[in-house]
């Protein structure tokens, strides 16, 4: 009898092999796009637990393929491992339909059975034949044949051209199965396709990171794409070009390291997780950092016109120290807003004073507009003393797009409370 | 328990050409217990159905079996005449809100542009005329300018009226809404109710289903359910102390038996 001792650790397996290095880099290439254009779907439908089954649960298969073909033949391997994919899906499906357990459990329930049996028959096979679990669990990449390479490069190209062909269905079935299923739509059929490429390039891509770091690679870039845009098709192309570098970028590393590759792939996809969480555009720290610059940079410029325009008002010359004065902004920040003001053609400056263009006077008028008429908004609905209207108007007035609004509410007021005109 | 038909006509004498909808008999069970018993009604076209009854009432059963997406054990279910699977496309659901993930990576159009899916068929891609037909529907229910919005950018409201846009662009004649006033204003929910209103005049017909008793009176035709026909008619004669009683049986809080007692009195 066997026991599992036998998968011991043996560090020397890993080591990057120079001269396999074509076929093993693009094998894991493909891979890495494969799973990632997939993960989008495992990740948007939440099943990435069935993830981690199915490529637990296909070493059964594996192991009765390599029995009845009596050799690691990519082909019966595939077959094998796809009859074993969907038998999953298919018991996930049974035990959490028709009992009261839940699909999570259900999960568990399968893949670890099916992982057991897998080794209980890898102990039974015949004497002399040599299954080497090792690399199932971990891979190994310099295993890797060209016809290995072929067969995932086929498995790469059907994957990638089911989902193009079927795009419009899985979106609708992912989005929102129940509507779907009232449209005719056959979803448990797409369910089991999804299961079925799922399974097909787990088991194409064992070799390159073993079936314990495969999860990582259909998980890991799909969300990181997820991080980054609002779109599904987008989601798609990003998550399978996050996959393919993660895959290229963990070999070079590799073999610049002497590491194992499977690992390396996944501390890199876990590292372009780790940026795109940062770099998010609508959660991410970075872009929210920005955006609060790039608005506190937009209302001093407005700050500026609006007190160049002042001091034009009263026949003054709008030096520098003057019109940080009414801006209430720290003179050693002007420079940097009168050059982006000039850039958007708003301003005109030298050395000694700075003045308004057509457009800049016309933007400074509607802010001096904006103004006065939120302050007679806040004078009337808020009531709001007149002494304290200024401080609120004065933030409120940025909001000048809804000057017009806020002047039909109040019945076009000729002037504000401090008895100003509103200009129109 | 007696089934009431809103002209006290029989099924078969209805006019088949203006019966939206017909049930004789329906009865579904899961698992042995019945959901619903020997459900009929008739509903004309151009009419706002309101489904009300407590939870475990069977309702979502009632709309899911109705949809097709759960086989009835007997009983009877045409569409203008016809079966479910010769006229999926004349029927769309209008979920819940709250059945579908929010921060899915899709916009207001794109949730819209799903409608057509159904017509275009597996391999059909949306085109030009598509993308009109969707922006036309998002005009219908005053979504047009969120078009290109991320959905997470809705409010409740909001979404309904995406979910009811999609099923606009569908083309479908016969809507199920599903809750639509579920974590929906007041204001709101008078907007939908109009919108409704709107839609039928055009000749849909919509079920609606609600658990709410304060809007029964906005309803043509209620149908009070719980695991069977309680009553059916228009809500004037069908919203009655008893039959509201026998609907939701000790289900019934004190606040809506307040409420059931003074619109009583205004009778």
């Amino acid at each position: 009898m066997h026991t599992l001792a036998q998968l011991t650790f043996e560090p020397q397996l890993w080591y990057f092999p120079f001269e396999e290095l074509p076929e093993g880099l693009w094998t894991s290439v493909l891979v890495g796009i494969t799973c990632g254009v997939l993960g989008c779907f495992v990740v948007l439908r939440r099943m990435a637990l069935i993830g981690d089954a199915l490529s637990h649960a296909i070493l059964p298969g594996v192991v009765i393929a390599f029995l009845v073909t009596n050799n690691t033949g990519v082909w019966g391997l595939l077959l094998g491992a796809l009859l074993a994919g969907l038998l999953t899906a298919v018991l996930i499906n049974l035990v959490s339909h028709k009992s009261r357990t839940k699909e999570d459990s259900a999960i568990g329930i399968v893949f670890t059975a099916l992982f057991a049996l897998g080794l209980i028959l890898i102990s039974n096979l015949p004497r002399g034949t040599h299954f080497d679990l090792q690399c199932f669990v971990f891979g190994i990449p310099d295993a890797v044949n060209k016809e290995e390479m072929y067969l995932m490069g086929a498995i790469a190209a059907i994957v990638i051209g089911i989902i193009i062909l079927l795009y419009h269905p899985l979106k609708l079935v992912s989005f929102d199965p129940l509507v779907a299923t009232s449209m005719g739509v056959p979803v448990l059929f797409f369910h089991y396709l999804l299961m079925g490429m799922i399974s097909a390039t787990v088991v194409a891509g064992l070799k390159t990171t073993g079936v314990i770091l495969v999860v990582a690679m259909v998980i890991t870039p799909a969300s990181a794409a997820y991080q980054l845009t609002d779109r599904f098709s987008r989601m798609l192309i990003l998550a399978g070009f996050f996959g393919g570098l993660s895959a290229l970028l963990g070999m070079i590393f590799a073999f610049i390291l002497n590491a194992p590759s499977g690992p390396s792939m996944v501390l890199v996809a876990t590292a372009i997780f780790a940026i795109s969480m940062l770099l998010s555009p609508s959660h991410g720290y970075v872009f929210e950092k920005l955006r609060k610059l790039r608005l506190k940079r937009h209302i001093d410029g407005e700050d500026v016109l609006k007190a160049v325009y002042k001091l034009e008002q009263n026949q003054e010359t709008a030096t520098k120290d003057r019109i940080g004065e009414l801006a209430r902004l720290p003179l050693e920040r002007l420079p940097k807003l009168f050059h982006s003001l000039s850039r958007e053609q708003l301003l005109n400056f030298t050395e000694a004073a700075a003045t308004l263009t057509e457009t800049g006077r016309h933007r400074a008028i509607e802010l001096v507009r904006s103004h006065r008429l939120w302050e007679s908004y806040l004078a009337q609905h808020a009531n709001i003393p007149p002494g304290d209207l200024h401080p609120h108007a004065e933030e409120l007035e940025h909001a000048h797009e809804l000057a017009d609004e806020v002047d039909k509410t109040l019945g076009h007021p000729k002037h504000d409370p401090h008895g100003s005109e509103i200009p129109r | 328990m007696r089934i009431l038909h809103p002209d006290n006509t029989s099924p078969a004498q209805a006019d088949k050409t203006s019966t939206a909808i017909h049930l004789r008999d329906v009865t579904v069970s899961y698992q042995e217990k019945p959901a619903l018993r020997s459900v009929s009604m008739d509903v004309p076209q151009g009419e706002i159905i309101g489904v009300v009854g407590p939870n475990g009432a069977g309702k979502s059963s009632l709309v899911k079996t109705m949809l097709g997406l759960i086989q009835q054990d007997a009983g009877e279910i045409l569409y203008f005449g016809k079966p479910i699977q010769e006229c999926r496309q004349l029927v769309s659901y209008v979920p819940q809100t709250g059945a579908v993930d929010w921060d899915f990576p899709v916009t207001v159009l794109d949730v819209v542009m799903m409608g057509h899916f159904g017509r275009l068929g597996w391999l059909g891609r949306p085109g030009k005329k598509h993308k009109k037909a969707a922006i036309d529907a998002l005009e219908t229910v005053g979504m047009a300018p969120y078009r290109n919005r991320h959905i997470r950018q809705l409010s409740g409201g909001q979404q309904q009226r995406v979910f009811l846009a999609r099923a606009l662009c569908q083309k479908a004649e016969i809507l199920f809404l599903d809750e639509p006033f579920g974590g929906v204003d007041a204001s709101t929910e008078k907007a939908i109710f109009s919108l409704m209103d709107n839609l039928a005049a055009d000749g849909h017909t919509l079920v609606v289903v609600n658990h709410d008793l304060s809007v029964l009176d906005r309803y043509d035709q209620l149908l009070l359910l719980n695991q069977h026909v309680i009553a059916y008619g228009p809500p004037r004669e069908v919203a009655t102390e008893e039959n509201l009683r026998k609907t939701y049986g000790g289900h019934l809080s004190l606040l809506d038996k307040a409420e059931i007692a003074i619109k009583d009195h205004l009778r």
